[in-house]
């Protein structure tokens, strides 16, 4: 299969018009974000970088305001019948794809089928799911065969793969199968001819976007682009990308080293703003496939071992960017909560760690780390564990590897000495981790689940409760119970959780609030 | 002549095929799975899994080398697993930045290098033989990206002379294009430098203890021609020798150095694919580069029958 963007430049002809032209630099905004776009596919894919991507160039139906309820986007309109069973969405006016064909209810189904195939939220509602129709070019329908209350939320959420509408004939492609045509409704055009794959991306403003009258709000309300052009870069060294905001080459920088925020602050053209308040959380996954961690009293041996402020503070120095968090679902989320962290307030407790060893038969044989050396506050992280995981008694063998080499073992089932694992460290959307169901590492659905394999029905009863509970005051309840069951079984535990501040440029100013993104509508420059 | 061009030039295809059969197993090899990165951090080992078989990772390693090395010999350097574009078109579109760099890097070293060694050769022993070879001794100890930040940190974040990082294509003005490659090729350029000033001092110094240099001394001979016209012909083979090898140091410092300026050339791009493990941007631009210097060598072989009449015989 021939590809890539040759394929896909003979439906980009208004973007390679408008390469002729290149607007001023007071009209384009040049961005770092935190990484390369791996796939132009914002379904097929959950990394992030695609989305950022995706919500260029795609719009959603739904998006989230500043206090993450679902909103109206591209629907204009929509309603639920009394049994909550069929909804009724009808698009808004004026819905124009990039190659100039008009937004239909026929594209909004099969977007919604594509996506829900390869999304957490989606398969759960596939399995509820009676039909999905357009009964004219502006309505379509979703039946279901029983209640599903997170329908909007899913719909509208900002955490990969995110529901990105896509034309009819691209979003009937196999959600296995890659699709590299660029053509969406959304507020910016990807510019193929002047776009170098890997080095940078550039997103013109789509003239044919007709944005919503009310105030942006996140990812709801008007997408109302305030400049020409704006441009991904590549910049993968961030020494060179700090200098470069600094010389005033580059507008904004997603993740400045926190190393480095000392040296920024002191630029009186810079300035540090927050753009995720849930941050990101740090998921250290437990393999209970292999002892010593598929023992129950060994894995709660580490709760009174971890000490998460250790971990956190070689990365991120001061406490204002990180904090120690006990919950199972993300601190500052609706679900935070308290129930059995008893062991959390009382902080580490060598002795009563010890104590479960012995009950459990700690035989002294090794706990296999995976270590990623390529990615600081992973690497710093499972140092400072090792350590305190050694000073408890655990006979600790650190792997040293690249993030690439990380993410190969993890999906070895096999036993620590060959080739397998005990402990992994990665990382996750604070959005994402706020709810049971967003990712696979809350699941404990056995071998066949996300990497780790822990194993309980009461875990899986409880996260389908949550998701049949119709209100927030009864998720709450629910994520009570699951964190009690949680911090009994440990199914895995956390690092920290952290904000990554980003970096502008002052003369850029309109930037959103949007988890797990970086929206470049709104923004202007002077 | 032709006849010796065409035994060299067969002379590298075993070369090269010993650099493709390496480069394929030593990549695949080393672990790394490309599935995992595209599929992201939430995805499930079934996504994993799929794409590892669109991939055709899922095969054994001596059909994927054996599809690839088809696909190689008929010129096809293969598709990235990433992006979907053809490997040659990705390297065709990064060919001029790098291009650019090495040839700027190559022309002021040369010329600077030789300059100062012939020089030192010059004033052997003297404060100014010192200063170059102490010049030498640092630029050859110096990492490139120290080099480069502290470039940076001087001439673009305090003096404002010239810009952080990037490139302008030669098409958008040729001040522009050399305003973005001053630093960089001075960073790259700085251990080429040291590497040729020695040689050519060290050459230099033997041409000019030699009988014939002191008879063109005593005939009274300026020294300028003594010894750019006399001298430095009869030095440069060592010299020409010691610039081919240099391609290697130059290649491996051209990755570093479009890194830290964040230029997007073939280096960058290899760098990118490595830390993805994109198997066919980087077995392509492995094959292009030992392909350059394999011939960069011939060039320099064929450049000794110029300077020494002795090997055309």
């Amino acid at each position: 299969m021939r590809t890539g963007m040759a394929a896909a430049g003979a439906a980009a002809a208004p973007a390679i018009l408008s390469a002729q032209t290149r607007p001023p630099a007071s009209r384009t905004i040049r961005t770092v974000m935190h990484g390369d776009i791996p796939t132009y596919d914002p379904i097929w894919t959950t990394a992030n970088m695609s989305a950022y991507h995706g919500a260029m160039v795609y719009d959603q139906l739904f998006g989230v305001d500043d206090k993450l309820q679902p909103q109206p986007q591209m629907v204009s309109k929509y309603g639920v019948s009394d049994d909550q069973l069929t909804w009724t969405f009808e698009l808004r006016d004026g819905l124009k794809f990039s190659d100039g064909t008009s937004v239909t209810a026929a594209d909004a189904a099969a977007s919604i089928r594509r996506w829900a195939v390869r999304s957490g939220t989606g398969q759960l509602m596939l399995q509820r799911l009676k039909d999905i129709s357009a009964k004219d070019d502006k309505t379509f329908v979703v039946s279901l065969k029983e209640r599903f209350p997170l329908l909007l939320d899913g719909f509208s959420s900002p955490s990969t793969p995110v529901l990105f509408v896509m034309r009819k004939k691209e979003a009937e492609t196999d959600p296995m199968q890659k699709i590299d045509t660029i053509i969406g409704s959304g507020p910016f055009v990807m510019n193929q001819a002047e776009t170098r794959a890997g080095s940078q991306y550039i997103y013109d403003k789509n003239p044919n976007y007709n944005p919503r009258s009310e105030p942006a709000s996140a990812s709801a309300g008007g997408k109302v682009v305030k400049v020409d052009r704006v441009i991904f870069q590549n910049m993968p060294d961030s020494q060179t990308a700090v200098a470069a905001l600094q010389a005033g080459e580059i507008d904004f920088y997603e993740i400045p080293p926190i190393d480095l925020l000392d040296q920024i602050q002191t630029d009186p053209n810079i300035n540090l703003i927050n753009l995720a308040d849930l941050g990101t959380v740090g998921y250290i996954g437990l393999n209970w496939l292999h002892p010593p961690f598929d023992n129950k009293l060994l894995r709660q041996s580490l709760l009174y071992i971890v000490n998460q402020e250790e971990m956190m503070k070689p990365t991120f120095v001061d406490r204002k960017w990180y904090a120690a968090c006990g919950g199972w679902m993300t601190c500052g989320s609706p679900m935070e909560n308290d129930a059995n962290t008893g062991w959390f307030k009382g902080g580490p407790n060598l002795a009563k760690a010890r104590e479960l060893m012995k009950a459990g038969g700690y035989d002294g044989r090794p706990v296999v780390v995976l270590q990623a050396t390529n990615i600081p506050y992973m690497m710093n992280a499972a140092t400072v564990f090792a350590q305190q995981l050694r000073a408890a008694g655990y006979n600790v063998q650190l792997a040293p590897m690249d993030w690439a080499n990380v993410v190969q073992r993890r999906a070895n089932k096999g036993a620590p000495d060959q080739g397998g694992w005990n402990v992994f460290f990665t990382s996750s959307g604070g959005l994402s981790n706020a709810n049971p169901y967003m990712i696979g590492g809350m699941a404990t659905t056995g071998d066949k689940g996300w990497f780790g394999w822990p194993s309980d029905a009461k875990n899986e009863e409880l996260r389908t409760k949550w998701i049949n509970a119709p209100t927030l005051a009864e998720r709450q309840a629910v994520g009570r119970e699951l964190q009690e069951n949680a911090w009994d079984i440990v199914p895995h535990m956390y690092y920290g959780q952290w904000r990554q501040p980003a970096a502008h440029r002052k003369n850029v100013t309109g930037w959103l609030k949007v988890p797990e993104a970086i929206p470049l509508w709104n923004v202007s420059k002077t | 002549m032709t006849g010796t061009i065409l035994r060299r030039l067969l002379s590298m295809l075993p070369v090269m095929g010993i650099v493709a059969i390496c480069v394929f197993l030593l990549l695949h090899l080393a672990p790394g799975d490309p599935a995992s990165i595209i599929a992201g951090e939430n995805a499930t080992p079934e996504n994993i899994a799929r794409i590892r078989t669109q991939l055709g990772l899922d095969q054994p390693v001596w059909k994927q080398f054996l599809v690839w090395l088809v696909a190689l010999v008929q010129g096809d350097l293969g598709t990235s697993m990433f992006w979907g574009d053809p490997v040659s078109s990705l390297i065709a579109q990064r060919a001029e930045p790098t291009v650019s760099l090495a040839i700027t890097t190559l022309l002021v070293a040369v010329f600077l290098a030789i300059s100062i060694g012939v020089l030192a050769a010059a004033k052997a022993g003297s404060w100014i033989d010192r200063l170059v070879m102490g010049f030498a001794v640092l630029g050859f100890s110096v990492p490139v990206f120290v080099v480069g930040y502290v470039l940076i940190f001087v001439f673009a974040i305090n003096l404002k002379w010239l810009p952080v990082q990037g490139y302008s294509p030669i098409a958008d003005g040729l001040v522009l294009w050399l305003r973005n490659l001053v630093l960089p090729s001075v960073a790259l350029g700085m251990a080429y430098v040291a590497l040729i000033a020695r040689i050519t001092r060290t050459t230099m110094l033997d041409v000019l203890a030699e009988d014939y240099m002191r008879t063109a001394r005593a005939k009274g001979v300026a020294t300028r021609s003594m010894l750019f016209r006399h001298a430095l012909k009869n030095a440069a083979v060592p010299i020409a020798t010691i610039i081919g090898n240099g391609i290697a140091l130059l290649i491996g410092g051209v990755v570093i150095t479009e890194t830290v300026f964040n230029i997007p050339g073939i280096g960058r791009l290899v760098v990118d694919a490595i830390a993805r493990r994109d198997y066919p941007i980087i077995q392509g631009v492995i094959m292009v580069f030992s392909g350059v210097y394999v011939l960069v060598n011939l060039l320099v072989d064929l450049s000794y029958t110029l300077f020494d009449p002795r090997v055309r015989g």
